[in-house]
């Protein structure tokens, strides 16, 4: 057997930072033909688009590290959480929360309550009305800032308020810019939050549940990490599952015929195909420790990556017509939560919370509910991508 | 070390030497043994790294926990009385292992 031939790391310079916000997805299917594996100075990046690349990189963490240098993240939250952290560093971590995150503890203990927060949030939709009505800030917003206020047992903190923490702490997570602004807001953010947590803390150790903040006390974690990990929840835990009740929304607008009965379990194919399709968690950082080779082309140790999820699940080489939407298809798995020691741990939480619950009870209450092409779809972010508007009538 | 025999659907077989310490799902990630998915790398919050165990009761494997159990009722293919996530399946002391692959992990 003769080695496969090894090809020099390309160097990109077409990708405007400017258009990935805007419309990345045609930059990723170029970036998949021309070069998968590339430098691009753009994003400071090498940026890994094929899926064989991201599975590569997701799959040899000993190489791909999760330690990343100069994390802003670090800085937003003000300590290192565990997606800053390889095995077996992490594994200590994440497997204080995963016994209240697995498919039986949704439905013995946290789909009662996602479903009296989606019915309560369709009140409130429906109290706004389909003339005026935005999926995103009247229903998507605060249903997710809800459930997850209510999976780290947090009290007395207003839906608003927490969502505008998330929003800050993913901003300074992303502030690459180093924009003085952004951090202004995302320090008075964690002072907020860090405030919510001087309360919440020494009650939780003197009256223990199964929410994820008191699980990771339980574990006797350091107090720094405990809250590192909560304020990585808080900036993960809400973006993600508001942009899949739009993206969810938006796509059977389009496609009414893929929409299931609203009674029936096939919710969670439309989940999966609609977190294919518009995948909320576009690209992942890591830092290679070691020289490698992905797709032929060499890799040095040394370089910061991203491996570009949203255009793994738009390869062209593993999905039949990857662009179009089709629930149920059965072609290949897709890397939308990650696939590794890091997937995200909130998966069943958001297929049950928003896939299975909040999405049908918009249907079984508005039955007619549809995109209303009258008002303006907007959308933003790279790394982190969602709409940011979805007008909605019914 | 174990030797571990990963048998596919169609009836194809790849043979691995497990250094001691490592899954029987890490040691097919890693030589690319097709059919073992392993979403979730190895800490039970998934159930594609489904396998299915070839005369058990005859080796000493690691006792099933809970965890385990539990996502083993999510299984793509039909969950029997030799199903075992074989990211659990490590520490297996020089013995000799035949786990079928299921159809499907998803």
């Amino acid at each position: 057997m003769t080695a496969s031939p090894v090809t020099d790391l390309p160097t990109v310079d077409w990708v405007d930072p400017a258009e990935l916000r805007s419309d990345p997805y045609p930059i990723y299917r170029r970036l998949r033909a021309e070069a998968p594996v590339a430098w691009v100075p753009s994003v400071r990046k090498l940026l890994i688009t094929s899926f064989s690349g991201c599975l590569y990189g997701e799959q040899h963490p000993e190489i791909f590290s999760s330690r990343v240098s100069n994390a802003h993240m670090i800085r937003a939250i003000g300590g290192r959480p565990m997606i800053r952290k390889d095995d077996p560093e992490h594994a200590a971590e994440r497997s204080t929360v995963n016994p209240t995150l697995r498919p039986k503890a949704m439905k013995e203990r946290w789909n009662a309550v996602f479903e009296a927060n989606a019915r309560a949030a369709v009140d409130a939709l429906e109290e706004r009305g389909p003339e005026t009505a935005d999926l995103n800030s009247d229903y998507a917003r605060p249903l997710a800032s809800q459930n997850l206020i209510d999976l780290l047992g947090l009290r007395d903190v207003d839906v608003e308020t927490f969502a505008r923490w998330s929003a800050d702490f993913i901003a300074g997570s992303g502030n690459v810019l180093e924009d003085d602004e952004i951090w202004a807001r995302c320090d008075r953010s964690r002072a907020e939050a860090n405030a919510a947590l001087d309360s919440l803390l020494p009650y939780l150790r003197r009256v223990p549940d199964d929410s994820m903040s008191s699980l990771l006390l339980q574990a006797g974690l350091p107090e720094e990490s405990v809250r590192a990990n909560i304020f990585l929840t808080i900036s993960g835990g809400v973006n993600e599952p508001q942009h899949m009740v739009t993206n969810m929304v938006l796509l059977l607008s389009q496609h009414p015929d893929q929409a299931p009965d609203v009674e029936s379990d096939g919710w969670g194919a439309v989940f999966d195909e609609a977190v294919r399709m518009y995948t909320p968690i576009a690209m992942v950082t890591r830092e290679t420790v070691a020289d490698s080779v992905v797709d032929g082309v060499g890799v040095p140790s040394g370089a910061q990556v991203g491996l570009i999820l949203a255009s793994a699940n738009r390869d062209e080489a593993v999905f039949d017509e990857p662009d179009s939407f089709r629930v149920g298809r059965s072609d290949h798995r897709h890397l939308g939560f990650g696939s590794g020691a890091h997937m995200c741990a909130g998966k069943w939480a958001a297929e049950s919370s928003i896939g299975r619950i909040a999405v049908p009870e918009l249907y079984r209450r508005l039955p007619g509910l549809r995109v209303d092409e009258a008002r303006p779809v907007t959308w933003d972010g790279f790394a982190f991508r969602g709409m940011t508007s979805l007008p909605v009538t019914w | 070390m174990p030797t571990v025999h990963y048998v596919q659907p169609d009836g194809s077989e790849t043979v691995l030497e497990v250094p001691e310490h490592e899954s029987v799902m890490r040691a097919a990630i890693v030589a690319g043994v097709p059919g073992i998915v392993a979403e979730c790398g190895g800490q039970a919050m998934c159930a594609t790294c489904h396998v299915y165990v070839r005369d058990g009761d005859a080796l000493e494997l690691p006792e099933m926990g809970e965890d385990e159990d539990e996502m083993l009722d999510c299984t793509a293919s039909e969950r029997t009385a030799r199903s075992r996530l074989s990211c659990q399946l490590k520490n297996l002391d020089g013995i000799e292992l035949t786990v079928e692959v299921p159809e499907r992990q998803l």
